[in-house]
């Protein structure tokens, strides 16, 4: 972020960063940045809080008018104010999966496709009030990304929807695309629970994080290197790497 | 998730120790106040529309993300899953501000928002993005931006 700053100022265009890696934007020099102390992942902090929002983007903005150059890096003075435990939050509905069967591919695709379907009134749900979804990359429905899941599960990998990518690189789209299923459905009734509430209910009671863990497993477990980086890199988060003990 | 602190200690340590790039010099643009600013959006968060292909590892291209892209066209595919996504999904401003941007221009805060945004992968060595933030930076100008808001995921 900061060298993209200073690329486009070196260029004329002025900028003003937001950072959420105080170390990195000091090495670096951005021209003009606003520290923030928020989670990645949200540079703006709260979700659904315009006068959050706006107290953020001003006091960066700002720094374009007010600061002296040629470096500037401000702080930000307050957390954001969803970023604490929900006290006694769960989803609007409750899972407790059982043991993960993966050898034969219909009947994991059943008991996945169980899963999906039940949580669909929620999904729904969601997606009528946020009047969007973040569902897309795979470009695959939520219960063929299932099946796709369930077949490289059983050993048998199915050719990827986009012939110009591998059909791992497809897999990694496709459990994207069931997390934010599920992630979705869990905010259907609009609470704003912490990201950590909210991670740490999908991965220890879904059986689709049961899937996802074990699919983790198997390309690791792989002779190809691009499998093991998928696997070891973009299925499951470093923090519930840490927490679940997984290896 | 998902501060530093919460990640494996070998993900803080390799981001602590990431090699950053260093530049010779400290190029630093002023402008008219703020109220007179046209002001664009650029992005680490590796936004794509919808039908497009998503960033993959590795990638230095960038996105073009038209302010009248509905918010439900817009994804986001940066490779990193160490980073919230929930807020994203609830609401598009906590990574890509539009609104907010739209609300300060109605306010007269900023004179007006940029007619296109554009999105990178951040994930990425910066240097090879550097012959595509010149691109971007040309089709600023040529937008008559004078104030850019950079959002990192």
């Amino acid at each position: 972020m900061s060298a993209l700053a200073h690329y486009l100022e070196d260029e004329g265009v002025p900028t003003v960063a937001i950072s959420l890696i105080r170390l990195h934007t000091a090495k670096i020099g951005s021209p003009r940045a606003l520290w923030v102390p928020f989670e990645l992942g949200r540079p703006l902090g709260a979700p659904r809080d315009e006068t959050f929002q706006t107290r953020v983007i001003t006091a960066a903005l700002r720094l374009l008018e007010a600061a002296p150059g040629p470096v500037v890096l401000e702080d930000f003075p307050d957390d954001d104010p969803t970023a604490i435990d929900l006290p006694g939050w769960q989803p609007p509905f409750d899972l407790m999966a059982g043991a993960l069967e993966t050898g034969n591919r219909a009947t994991l695709e059943h008991a996945l496709g169980q899963e999906v379907l039940a949580i669909a009134p929620f999904y729904e749900r969601f997606v009528a009030a946020n009047r969007r979804t973040t569902i897309g990359l795979s470009g695959l429905a939520v219960d063929e990304c299932v099946g796709f899941l369930a077949a490289f599960l059983a050993g048998s990998p199915p050719a990827s929807p986009d012939p110009a990518v591998s059909p791992v690189q497809a897999l990694r789209w496709a459990v994207d695309d069931v997390k934010a299923y599920y992630l979705e459905a869990m905010s259907a009734d609009g609470a704003i629970p912490s990201s950590r509430q909210m991670q740490s209910w999908f991965w220890d009671r879904t059986l689709a994080a049961r899937a996802i863990i074990a699919l983790r497993r198997q390309l690791l477990a792989s002779d190809d290197k691009r499998s093991q980086a998928i696997g070891r890199m973009t299925l499951v988060p470093g923090a519930q790497v840490l927490r679940l003990g997984l290896q | 998730m998902v501060r530093m602190t919460d990640l494996p200690q070998a993900t803080q340590t390799g981001m602590a120790n990431l090699e950053c790039p260093r530049f010779e010099t400290t190029p630093f643009v002023s402008g008219p106040p703020l109220a007179k600013r046209r002001v664009a959006v650029v992005t680490s968060a590796g936004l794509v529309r919808r039908g497009e292909r998503p960033f993959r590892s590795g990638n230095v291209d960038y996105r073009v993300l038209p302010a009248d892209t509905p918010a439900d066209q817009i994804l986001i595919s940066h490779v990193s899953v160490n980073f919230d996504r929930t807020a994203f999904q609830r609401d598009i401003n906590v990574v890509f501000p539009l609104e907010r941007l739209r609300a300060m221009e109605e306010a007269g805060t900023i004179g007006s928002v940029a007619a296109t945004h554009y999105s990178f992968m951040g994930a990425t060595d910066p240097r090879g993005m550097e012959a595509n933030a010149r691109a971007v930076a040309g089709r600023l100008k040529s937008d008559r931006v004078d104030g850019v808001l950079l959002t990192p995921v």
